[in-house]
């Protein structure tokens, strides 16, 4: 029984790894603007991201290796840079906006710029992340994370959804001039949900709880429970703003803006509500992408690394974890504001996607680590495909964006 | 494993061909007209930005969300709409002169707004959300004429 306890893994993966400032920024900027039309993103996204949870606690369960140890051990140490540089590059823009994403929680709560508050979250994330046991992470954000619950609520609170809305799911409203804006939220959506991090968090977190091949139906149950909570919350919000911020006309161009929708139908409790699930998300989320890259880079050139570690006895894990921070902070102090920062983190994302899947994929076809636990040809197939859509929107989008004054 | 090494060679082999298609593709839906001028897209965030204000003032007086929260979100709109005044006349697409004054006419009074909300009773708020909502609909409409 204890084991199941082990969903509290998924729960917090989907809560920092699904639900995220970029995923909060997305969502909200999607319904205001297009109506229920990207929810097609976020079910492709999800389905995806489930297949890739599946695919890293199986592979950690069954082979006893993490990630990035594989990678380098299959490809080579040369290889190995190539799916860690484009991480290094992706999330640290994405550790700048979840530690800005904190910051703007925290302001919404005190009225305090989150400017000067965003150093305290910094510290924040460090203390947590230098000192905090495995099992506070996983379980402290995956209990505050339950709070996105609400705005399933809030729709049913609001009437629910208005018939008018629906045709937006199939037949969006894309205005002239505006397909590049939908393409870029197109691949924003599907970086922001399927973040390479989450590979190396996932399959190191799975290490840390010393998953056997007893835990690939617990892993599997996790993968889709954790995951599918973290798409509800997301497509509650693509529908709260849908249904709130669309007709007042309010393109949810601030992260604040979404607490708007929760305060119609709660008041000011639904605005904290929303606040404290920002701020519960944003942390998981900061959480897991320090301690991912820290995990990324101590595995692939073999260093002691463990969160269940106290920080002399994994000296240099805990010093990548440090510097990761300050870089991630130094980028923050430039002044990009963080939901801009999410948006375009997740789009380099979708861009270095195939770079940070692709050893995957291969990984996962070979006998020699999973025995007959390897993928099948539908699980292959359809990453290919999910993964070639994201670059190419990407690929497409970003300039497009860049040119036209957005990103 | 045979199949994606083939995949993997086929990919290597063609990339460049990939590549020239992607960049055709590129510039082909670039000359569809896929983006917004820069005005136009900077007019219609202003304009959202406007309408959030408002509403964010409006709910404040009705007791939905509190000062501090509508404090917070007042910072984050004035990072968003300072010195349009500058950029707007020079961005691509801008509008005749006479609608681009017309708009500037209405951002002055909706950004003392935003730089001084009125929170409390003390002052006259709906005076504040109606500057905000004149200067909302104007730069929303420039935008999507």
């Amino acid at each position: 029984m204890k084991k199941w306890f082990g969903l509290a893994l998924g729960i917090v993966t989907a809560t920092g790894g699904f639900l995220d400032a970029g995923t909060v920024a997305t969502s909200g900027e999607a319904g205001a603007k297009y109506g229920l039309g990207l929810i097609w993103a976020i079910l492709v996204a999800t389905v995806a991201v489930i297949l890739l949870v599946e695919m890293s606690g199986r592979f950690a369960a069954v082979s006893k290796k993490a990630y990035a140890s594989a990678i380098r051990e299959e490809f080579g140490f040369k290889f190995y840079l190539l799916p860690l540089l484009s991480e290094l590059i992706a999330e640290s823009l994405l550790l700048a906006a979840e530690i800005g994403g904190i910051a703007i929680a925290l302001s919404l709560f005190t009225g305090i710029s989150w400017h000067y508050l965003f150093p305290v979250a910094a510290l924040l994330v460090w203390i947590m992340a230098w000192r905090a046991p495995f099992s506070l992470i996983e379980n402290g954000p995956a209990l505050l994370g339950l709070l996105t619950l609400s705005f399933v609520v809030a729709i049913v609170a609001l009437g629910g959804l208005p018939k008018e809305l629906l045709p937006t799911l199939w037949k969006p409203e894309i205005k002239s001039g505006e397909l590049a804006d939908y393409l870029y939220l197109v691949a924003a959506i599907l970086g922001a949900t399927i973040s390479p991090y989450l590979l190396y968090f996932y399959s190191s977190g799975a290490r840390e709880e010393k998953w056997t091949e007893g835990s690939l139906l617990l892993n599997r149950v996790t993968a889709i429970v954790g995951m599918g909570f973290g798409s509800l919350g997301s497509i509650a919000l693509v529908v709260l703003g849908a249904i709130v911020l669309q007709p007042l006309n309010i393109s949810s161009s601030t992260l604040g803006e979404l607490g708007l929708a929760m305060a119609k139908p709660f008041g000011q409790i639904g605005a904290f509500l929303f606040a404290a699930a920002l701020f519960a998300t944003c942390l998981g989320a900061a959480l897991e992408v320090v301690l991912a890259v820290s995990y990324n880079i101590a595995q692939g050139f073999g260093w002691e690394w463990g969160e269940n570690k106290k920080p002399v006895e994994a000296p240099r894990f805990n010093l990548v974890l440090l510097l990761f921070l300050l870089i991630a902070v130094g980028i923050g102090l430039l002044g990009m504001d963080p939901l801009q920062l999410a948006l375009l983190a997740s789009t380099v994302i979708a861009l270095f996607l195939p770079f940070s899947l692709s050893p995957l994929l291969v990984i996962m076809n070979d006998q020699d680590y999973l025995g007959n636990k390897t993928n099948g040809r539908f699980i292959n197939i359809a990453m290919i495909v999910i993964l070639i859509i994201a670059f190419l929107v990407a690929i497409v989008s970003l300039p497009l964006e860049i040119l036209s004054g957005g990103g | 494993m045979a199949a994606i090494t083939r995949a993997l060679r086929f990919i290597h082999k063609d990339a460049g061909s990939i590549i020239f298609l992607l960049l055709v593709l590129l510039v082909t839906i670039a000359g569809c007209r896929l983006t917004q001028s820069a005005f136009t897209r900077t007019a219609g965030n202003a304009g959202s930005a406007f309408a959030a204000a408002s509403t964010t003032l409006t709910y404040v007086h009705e007791g939905k969300i509190s000062k501090a929260y509508a404090a917070s979100s007042f910072v984050n709109y004035t990072s968003e709409l300072d010195g349009l005044d500058q950029t707007l006349p020079s961005q691509t697409g801008v509008p005749d002169a006479g609608t681009l004054q017309r708009l500037l006419n209405l951002y002055k009074p909706a950004m003392e707004v935003i730089h001084s909300p009125c929170l409390d009773e003390s002052c006259d708020w709906r005076a504040q959300v109606a500057a905000l909502d004149s200067a909302s609909k104007a730069f929303l409409e420039v935008s999507n004429s």
